[in-house]
């Protein structure tokens, strides 16, 4: 696409300089007049009955204005999820705010709201509870044994949901398959470790009206959530958006305990309460689910895939939350949609544990199942002697194939292919040694992953919301202010938006602004996840400055006296096509449009006309066309140290079709945050729990490990591929969450390259390194 | 809950008033340096107990005065004020000393006192392992009594040292070595960010003739409830001339002096391993210095 003049640019974020010093945008910084301030108290049992809470010493306490146990809230079951609605049969609904039973170490048990932080702390030591521990169970399988404790009354063996699918007849395509390969693979529990900690502020006024300010990833599910959770119509609840948050990583895509706690805590005392998490609280919050994956994959002798079997076991923990429907994205997106095989099948188990509660993460279930799959098909590769490159390349989907989720859509732009080849080539992959076969006590490797198709947004998926509004108003000075319901998490979506936006109005992109609205004055929006934002809001702010260039040209045509369709509007001034002397500036057009009837000029007061009259709009609320696929690869060199176990990264090479490159900068940013919560996951991050008291053990930043600048590698190089998606804004399409997807694969082949002991579980940690090669 | 008896927060400019807050609060005044290690205490709700804190950095006994015998670095001297030393770049007998300084975060380098390392006597840092290579000597000062002690003597358990309540550490010296010496520190750590898995310092020091005429191996990281010295490791190598191969003998020693704990971040067997891999190379790198 030619003669963009926005699109394209790693223009300067909007709100960098604010963030630099201090961010006073961030949710954490709310503070209102007589806010309270609130605390709680969290069970040290992983299952237990509460036989009785005492509060009175706590509400003696000066500084206590109220305090909350089980009796004192609504006991509405509801699931946490944002992004499905509050009464979809696709979920499970089994948690309340406060609940009689425990079913993880650290749920909430009691609150309290106070004048002081110090106040409620202290009023926390002085809640009285009286439990009856119950047996508790944490590992899945174990779970799933006959006489395992029950954690959900009624939920047999603590089997939540039990989801297949498949299709041809996958014995028939082991039958055809000159080999069969198969393995178990396991990934473990992580954090998102975003930046900012979950916090929030309720004011609940005197008609049980709920305001609410929140760190969330999606401010209309925060309404729609809360209000169900609290027995209330969606209209009793505002959610305030922020300018902007620090961080969520799908981890702010459910209700928390805080939000609900501080609307009550809010209505009892009359005055606004707010609570925030400390980290240890962030940490048992939500986390990725931990998955045990098991691949058989059948393969003719010419490296023709055959047949695909999956099952996977995914601990969903204490609640259901987003356990069952991260299992279905796991296994059609992660596991099964990439690799072409005319016989599949795959069976999923979702289990109760007393874990704590599994979330979303980035990725979405895709980083488990690409750990299995990538690390097999280079396990087949090496076995039966293929170059990894040429076998994903005939067993992957072309540009032009239908969507193998939904034959509807094509897969419109589409380039792995590219992306495999010139990934390669700048890897200097044809280079790779065989495995194993460096010498000295550091061994270098070269390894690689792909994910052939991934999603941008949700369309498509039972029961996820996908669709987004915008409104774009221009002003007098001749900017424009933007508004949507879109949170920016820090990837920088605002200013992603603005350029689209600036793009197709005509004007440059500082005279675009973010202005941030509530669920009361704001069109929905579907949430910051599942990579979406550049496609599907991207689209709608694109088609809301459409409507609003429309309007402004109709204004300029009568101001003018030309005829609209032969107007263009560029850096903010509005010309004739063709005739460049005959020009007006956005501005003046504006002013004209806002004008008093009667303007007075030098002639006087001139009457101007009736149709040129309002406030130059647009507005939009749509959903996209189709879900496009990205398509991804990364390359990663690795040094082992033999001695001591410990992997550094040295070099990685990530090639990503993205359909259109809107922001470089920012582009290039989701590509190194990627990798490092990648090679957190790959070699060091873990969230550890006591075995016999399922305390968490990994519950700060001293124990748990995640890579900081040093672990990095100096060299991340990005290779972007614009196969223009016909139906992306622009022509792009997604790129997030691909870029934490593959690295981890990647870095196991690497390590299997470097050393020649393939790794089936995660974290590959310096000591099981050094287990493996003998040396423990 | 972290502070919640706290009554006082003393400044201090004069030694004696230091007397006088502990004097009053006794066991529960609390000597506060740079905070570096105070403040994971507050955080993980360790304080509990204390009444008052004591901020002793008006006092002065900060900068490093280079005798001819060697260094005297005052207590309060930061990891930062101390790796602008320029001995440091140019006395291999400092190597462990210059090694240890470059791994704490940039925060830290600029908060952390060298008597605030040295009196945590946590096992898990960096410093007290070098500078126990290093033959460290302490004076330190209660109310205008002066002691001296070796820094081997400071460290009487795990978070736990000999110093009477009030009593101050004022100083670390450092004795120059008479002959060829060199030194060198090596830490195993999860991150850049993280406290010591294991760490290990060698200090060498050579004969006219070359053979190894004194040797001092220290370890930490949980190896022990302080910094171990390893007299194994260094008995072997003592009389002996310095082959590869009796550096690696030397290092397999390290395993009958240690008593390597087993927690989430590593098992006891990894940290073994670990102690004789690190000494090993600790030792190579000391002994590189001196060619
Ligand atoms: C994030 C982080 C990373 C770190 N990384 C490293 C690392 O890589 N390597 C490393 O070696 N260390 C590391 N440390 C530890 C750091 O070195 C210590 O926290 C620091 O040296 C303590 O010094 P301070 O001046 O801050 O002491 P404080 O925290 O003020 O005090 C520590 C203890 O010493 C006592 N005390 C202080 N000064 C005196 C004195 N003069 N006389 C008597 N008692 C005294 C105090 O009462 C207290 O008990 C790290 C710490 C943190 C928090």
């Amino acid at each position: 696409m030619t003669n963009l003049n926005v699109v394209g640019k790693s223009v300067l974020r909007q709100d960098a300089y604010e963030k630099v010093v201090g961010g006073k945008g961030f949710p954490v910084n709310i503070s209102l007049p007589g806010m309270l301030h609130g605390k709680m108290l969290r069970s040290p049992y992983p299952h237990a009955r509460i036989l009785s809470i005492d509060t009175s010493r706590a509400e003696k306490l000066p500084g206590v204005k109220a305090v909350m146990t089980p009796k004192d809230v609504p006991q509405i079951i509801f699931n946490p999820i944002f992004f499905m609605p509050a009464d979809s049969m696709a979920i499970h609904r089994d948690m309340l705010i406060l609940s009689d039973t425990v079913r993880f170490a650290g749920q909430p048990v009691a609150a309290v709201a106070a004048t002081t932080v110090a106040i409620a702390e202290q009023a926390l030591s002085l809640i009285d509870v009286e439990y009856e521990e119950l047996p508790a169970v944490f590992d899945p399988e174990d779970a799933m044994k006959e006489g395992a404790p029950e954690i959900h009354a009624g939920v047999k063996n603590n089997i939540r949901a039990t989801p297949s699918f498949g299709a041809g007849d996958v014995e028939q395509g082991f039958k055809e398959a000159d080999y069969v390969f198969e393995g178990t693979y396991e990934t473990q529990r992580v954090h998102t470790c975003y930046m900012e900690p979950r916090v929030c502020v309720s004011d609940t006024d005197s008609s049980g009206h709920v305001t609410i300010y929140s760190s969330i990833a999606h401010l209309f599910g925060l309404r729609e959530r809360l209000a169900y959770a609290l027995g209330l119509p969606v209209s009793k609840v505002t959610a305030i958006q922020a300018p902007y948050t620090g961080g969520s990583f799908g981890s702010k895509l459910d209700l928390a305990y805080i939000e609900a706690l501080s609307a009550l805590l809010s209505a009892k005392t009359k005055k606004p309460v707010r609570l925030e998490h400390t980290r240890y609280e962030d940490f048992i919050c939500n986390a990725r689910h931990p998955m045990k994956v098991y691949l058989k994959t059948g393969v003719k002798k010419d490296g023709t895939i055959t047949a695909r079997y999956a099952s996977t076991l995914c601990d969903t923990s204490a609640y259901s939350a987003h356990g069952p429907e991260v299992i279905m994205v796991h296994a059609y997106f992660g596991l099964m949609l990439g690799y072409r095989a005319p016989h599949t099948k795959w069976e999923g188990t979702v289990v109760y544990t007393n874990n704590m509660p599994g979330g979303a993460f980035r990725g979405y279930g895709a980083p488990q199942a690409a750990f299995a799959v990538e690390s097999q098909i280079d396990e087949i590769c090496e076995k039966l002697g293929f170059d990894p490159i040429e076998f994903r390349l005939k067993n992957t989907p072309r540009q032009g194939d239908p969507h193998p989720f939904n034959p509807e859509w094509k897969l419109g732009g589409y380039a792995l292919d590219q992306c495999l080849t010139k990934g390669a080539e700048r890897m200097g992959w044809s280079n790779r040694a065989k495995a194993g076969s460096a010498s000295g006590t550091k061994k270098r490797g070269i390894g690689m992953a792909a994910h052939p198709i991934w999603v941008s947004g949700c369309v498509g998926f039972p029961d996820i919301y996908e669709h987004s509004g915008a409104i774009i108003r221009l002003n007098v000075d001749g900017t424009a202010y933007l508004s949507s319901a879109t949170m920016d998490i820090g990837s920088g979506q605002n200013t992603t938006l603005c350029q689209i936006a600036a793009e197709e109005l005509g004007l440059k992109f500082e005279s675009v602004r973010m202005a941030p609205g509530n669920t009361d004055n704001l069109p929905f929006d579907a949430p910051t996840h599942a990579s979406r934002v550049t496609y599907s809001s991207g689209n709608a702010v694109k088609v809301a400055a459409a409507d609003a260039k429309k309007n402004l040209l109709e204004v300029a045509a009568i101001v003018m006296e030309a005829n609209a369709a032969d107007l263009e509007v560029r850096d903010g001034m509005i010309t004739v096509k063709g005739a460049p002397a005959k020009a007006m500036s956005v501005a003046d057009v504006v002013k004209r449009a806002e004008s008093p009837f009667m303007v007075v000029g030098a002639q006087g007061p001139t009457p101007t006309t009736l149709k040129e009259k309002g406030t130059i709009m647009g507005i939009s609320s749509v959903a996209p066309p189709a879900n496009a696929s990205p398509a991804v690869a990364e390359f990663v060199e690795v040094e082992v140290d033999t001695e001591t176990g410990q992997v550094k990264v040295l070099r990685a090479v990530y090639a990503h079709d993205l359909g259109r490159v809107v922001n470089p900068a920012a582009a290039q940013g989701q590509v190194e945050g990627g990798l490092q919560q990648g090679i957190g996951y790959a070699l060091m991050e873990q969230m550890l729990f006591d075995p016999e008291t399922g305390a968490c053990l990994t519950s700060d930043f001293l124990d748990y490990k995640m890579p900081t600048a040093v672990e990095m590698p100096s060299k991340i190089e990005c290779i972007f591929i614009e196969s223009n998606e016909p139906t992306g804004p622009y022509g792009a399409k997604s790129l997030s969450e691909a870029c934490l997807i593959v690295p981890a694969p990647a870095i196991a082949n690497a390590i299997y390259n470097a050393i020649g002991v393939r790794f089936h579980s995660l974290p590959i940690t310096p000591e099981k390194i050094l287990a493996a090669l003998g040396k423990l | 809950m972290a502070l919640v008896k706290l009554k006082e927060f003393c400044i201090p400019d004069k030694p004696e008033q230091v007397d006088a807050c502990v004097a009053k609060y006794g066991e529960n005044a609390l000597i506060l340096a740079g905070g570096s290690f105070i403040h994971g205490l507050e955080a993980r709700g360790l304080l509990s107990e204390v009444e008052a804190l004591v901020d002793i950095r008006k006092l002065g006994f900060a900068g490093v005065t280079a005798a001819a015998g060697g260094l005297h670095i005052g207590a309060m001297t930061t990891f930062a004020q101390l790796e602008q030393l320029p001995e440091l770049g140019s006395a291999p007998w400092l190597g462990a000393l210059k090694d240890a300084l470059t791994y704490p975060p940039m925060q830290i380098k600029n908060a952390a006192t060298v008597g605030g390392c040295l009196a945590a006597a946590c096992p898990f840092f960096d410093i007290p392992t070098a500078l126990l290579a290093l033959d460290c000597k302490l004076s330190t000062n209660k109310a205008g009594a002066k002691r001296e002690m070796n820094l081997a003597d400071l460290f009487s358990g795990l978070f736990e040292n000999s110093l009477e309540p009030g009593e101050l550490i004022i100083e670390a010296k450092l004795a120059k070595p008479a002959g060829r010496a060199a030194s060198a520190f090596i830490k195993l750590e999860g991150t850049a960010n993280d406290l010591a898995i294991v760490n290990a310092a060698a200090y060498i020091a050579l004969d006219g003739s070359g053979q190894c005429q004194e040797a001092r191996i220290t370890l930490g990281g949980g190896v022990g409830d302080n910094v171990v010295r390893s007299s194994s490791a260094e008995q072997v190598l003592l009389g002996q001339k310095l082959t590869e191969e009796l550096l690696q003998r030397a290092a397999d020693a390290v395993g009958q002096d240690i008593q390597p704990m087993a927690d989430h971040r590593a098992s006891a067997a990894y940290r073994l391993a670990m102690a004789k891999v690190f000494t090993k190379r600790a030792l190579s790198l000391a002994l590189s210095r001196l060619n």
